[in-house]
């Protein structure tokens, strides 16, 4: 790194071994996680119900860790950020999951090509027939038109991470500013790309479980967890390759301290989102927008849903409130795991219901299912950027964000 | 603080105020400021045309206790509202708003949200001003013509003569050893002339009093006086809205009636009344004698019936539906014999005993004689709560001693 002067001397820059490693384990899980849910969710015997309402669960859980990326290094670009650019290739890395993401989609798209129906109701022809709402809705709900418009979806997903993090890692080696400027340029119309196709992506895998329903800020609401789990995942990630020893000075505790404030500002942003979509359904009371909202109010659900309320907003959004909290890395990175833990609650409160609208349902299958797809956004994500450094070390803004200081 | 000044107030004398000295860089001052917090000054400052990344710690300044206080700010706001929004709705002045609860948490979560950014925002911005001593109209570094430059691209560090620690000497050598590239002594003239406020000032400050209480000056005189002139309206397509009342007509329509009746061949949600029984009290076209299945024979419904028999049927037909409620204890009392009052009807008496339920629901329904419908004030399920309550001062009202438990008999007398 003669190159790279403002880059701390002796700095671990590399995965090197830890990648063939992190494949391996992420590969292993997978098959074996994934391959122990398909076979316990066929003995079942409910047509695959259950396997597939938590292999869904898993999926967008997932796919909003990419997808939090992927806006993170939109929004570096397009802001011209400065600060955390230190961790901008870390978010890069989660970016690279998008094929083996588009891989698992199969799972979903294929079973509804052929006829599976235990996902979404609107696929089922007898539940749409005589059905008004449904029938009116079938020219978008359906499974052809479902299938292209995933694959536009992750058209845009991959082209857009492919571009940067090859650009990116294109600087690393020639150092030259202008990649940064084409960077800039681009970020733009991808923001309006990534916007569409993320809010038509929650529209399409969660909002349709609930077929009749309706509700245009859920793109948002969405959005607002992938945007909490990137950030939780950059202090994360931060904190386990320090414990590893790479990237020891490069990543401050003036990183940490920025991930903590927009992990926390995004807990609030969670909470206004969510209620904003509730308080409307909620003063008005017609059937067609409550629908959503009935079983997770009525039901076993509703402890569910104060769950969420408490754990998901009130707790963690003071308890990261202290700038001593967010400028102590151990401390933080148990708020983020934390984060994360909730994260998924948040999106099993959305997607269980579908599958059992009365009753509270956890079974061994939604964790093979998360473990197994996690394994595999691991191995991708590895797989396609584990050779790369771990910092953009001849970014421009790298030398200010190195020097960055919170005041 | 000003030491030096206060030994008579009157005279007019030249005040040291301190050293100012410059550095030509953030690095430089930064660095000059450390020096200067490690030989242990209290009463010093930098100065400088932009927040300089840490000089906080440079200077040893402790972390500011605002952010404890905007929060405190923000729960109180919180409670505040929701506070607030208790007494107005659910306590003074109890409102029914969209069918919902006096107290409803989610109708007053935006507001609690409004005046918690509220105080928070307050609080952050008057506390900083008030923990910087703000404002402060002027400073005795302003006598010094390079100290200007701190607003363009001048780095500066001030120390008080007030300061334990000051020397002249020494504290001018520890500025020059840290890299000053100039220093300069501030005096300035103390006299009670000068600390008066200016004239202009003190024009304006009266001026903008006066003014601010004109508008009360005006809502008292309004409040006290009596206008010809009708309303002012601020905004009048609010106060006149094209909309037509009920009863009145509209031109838009062919038979001018703005009421419109339901397209015909239609039934609006939940006005299909096609269950006989339970919406007309009719079983295969005779008066019913059995209750509808809509309708549980149960400890609530006639505490139901008791409350809604009490709200309307005891003005006229009394506590015991003996027929000598209010009203027509009231007929009486003005002489009702002159305007052929009618008693209202006895409930107890063996006729209405025998009455089909029925036909009881449909004398509700629709009234009789010279009393009204209260269909339309009485919910179906209301009124069979109150023929079965009826039913019960009938029974207690036509008592027999095979009416009392076996048991309880002793107790009578």
């Amino acid at each position: 790194m003669t190159t790279n002067d403002h880059v701390p001397a002796n700095e671990k820059l590399y995965l090197g071994p830890l990648a063939t490693r992190l494949k391996g384990m992420g590969m292993t899980a997978g098959v074996v996680c994934l391959g122990a849910a398909i076979v316990w969710g066929a003995m079942l015997g409910d047509d695959m119900r259950r396997f597939m309402h938590s292999y869904l669960l898993a999926f967008t859980y997932f796919l909003s860790f990419a997808l939090g990326g992927l806006f993170f290094v939109l929004v570096q670009h397009l802001t011209s950020s400065t600060a955390l650019v230190a961790v901008r290739r870390l978010a890069e890395i989660l970016t690279a999951a998008f094929p083996v993401l588009f891989v698992l989609a199969l799972g979903i798209v294929v079973p509804l090509w052929v006829g599976n129906k235990s996902l979404y109701l609107w696929s089922d022809p007898e539940a749409v027939h005589g059905d008004h709402i449904l029938e009116a809705k079938a020219g978008y709900l359906n499974a052809p038109f479902f299938a292209i418009r995933m694959l536009i979806y992750f058209t845009i997903w991959m082209v857009l991470s492919r571009y940067f993090l090859k650009k990116s890692v294109e600087q690393d080696t020639s150092g030259d500013p202008a990649l940064s400027a084409k960077m800039k340029k681009v970020s733009g119309p991808a923001m309006i790309l990534f916007a569409l196709s993320t809010a038509w992506a929650a529209f399409d895998l969660l909002m349709s479980l609930t077929p009749h329903w309706f509700s245009t800020i859920w793109g948002v609401y969405y959005f607002a967890g992938c945007a909490i789990s990137v950030y939780c995942l950059l202090a994360l990630i931060s904190f386990a390759l320090q414990k590893s020893g790479r990237l020891t000075r490069s990543i401050t505790v003036e990183h940490y301290h920025d991930c903590g404030k927009m992990a926390n500002a995004f807990t609030l942003f969670w909470a206004y989102i969510g209620f904003s979509q509730f308080m409307l359904i909620w003063a008005a009371n017609i059937p067609e927008e409550a629908v959503f909202f009935r079983p997770r109010m009525f039901t076993e659900w509703k402890w569910i849903s104060l769950a969420l309320i408490i754990g998901h907003f009130c707790v963690p959004f003071v308890g990261m409130m202290s700038r001593h909290v967010k400028r102590n890395p151990p401390l933080l990175a148990l708020w983020c795991i934390y984060m994360l833990g909730v994260h998924l609650f948040d999106l099993y409160w959305i997607v269980m219901p579908a599958f059992s609208p009365e009753k509270i349902v956890i079974h061994p299958i939604d964790l093979l299912c998360v473990a197994g797809v996690g394994g595999l956004f691991l191995f991708g994500a590895v797989s396609v950027a584990g050779n790369a450094r771990l910092l953009a070390v001849r970014d421009p803004n790298l030398k200010t964000s190195l020097r960055f200081i919170n005041q | 603080m000003d030491t030096t000044s206060q030994t008579n107030a009157d005279a007019t004398e030249e005040v040291f105020y301190g050293l100012v000295a410059e550095y030509d860089s953030p690095g430089a001052l930064v660095h000059a400021a450390e020096q200067v917090r490690d030989a242990g000054y209290r009463k010093w400052d930098c100065h400088s045309p932009f927040p300089v990344h840490g000089i906080d710690p440079a200077m040893g300044i402790r972390p500011t206790i605002l952010p404890i206080l905007i929060f405190g700010a923000g729960i109180t706001g919180t409670a505040l509202a929701i506070l607030m929004q208790w007494w107005m709705n659910a306590w003074e002045w109890q409102w029914v708003s969209s069918g919902k609860p006096y107290f409803s948490l989610p109708q007053q979560i935006p507001i609690a949200f409004e005046v918690t950014v509220l105080l928070s925002g307050f609080t952050a911005f008057f506390g900083m001003w008030a923990l910087n001593k703000l404002p402060q109209a002027w400073h005795p570094l302003f006598k010094s013509d390079r100290f200007y430059k701190a607003t363009t691209n001048g780095y500066f560090v001030s120390i008080e003569a007030a300061d334990k620690k000051f020397d002249r000497a020494a504290t001018e050598k520890l500025l020059r050893g840290a890299g000053a590239t100039a220093i300069e002594e501030i005096r300035y003239t103390s006299s009670p002339e000068l600390r008066k406020v200016p004239r202009p000032i003190m024009g304006f400050i009266l001026l903008t009093s006066v003014l601010a209480l004109v508008p009360f000056a005006f809502i008292a005189k309004w409040r006290n006086s009596h206008s010809p002139d009708p309303h002012f309206h601020i905004i009048p397509d609010m106060d006149f809205q094209a909309f037509r009342g009920p009863q009145t007509t509209s031109p838009v329509f062919a038979d001018d009636r703005a009421a419109r009746k339901p397209v015909a061949g239609t039934v609006a949600r939940g006005e299909l009344k096609d269950d006989d029984l339970f919406y007309r009290g009719l079983d295969n076209k005779q008066w019913s004698t059995r209750f509808p299945p809509q309708v549980e024979i149960s400890e609530d419904t006639m505490e139901r019936g008791r409350e809604r028999f009490t709200i309307y049927c005891t003005p006229c037909h009394g506590e015991a539906a003996e027929g000598n409620g209010m009203v027509h204890q009231r007929a009486l009392a003005v002489n009702a014999a002159a305007t052929g009052w009618v008693q209202p009807s006895k409930l107890t008496d063996a006729g209405f005993v025998r009455q089909p339920h029925g036909q009881i629901f449909n004398t509700i329904t629709n009234g009789i004689r010279t009393m009204p419908a209260y269909g339309p004030q009485i919910p179906e399920k209301d009124r069979w709560a109150i023929i079965l309550y009826l039913r019960a001062i009938q029974r207690s009202r036509n008592a027999s001693i095979d009416d009392v438990p076996e048991d309880k008999r002793p107790t009578l007398k």
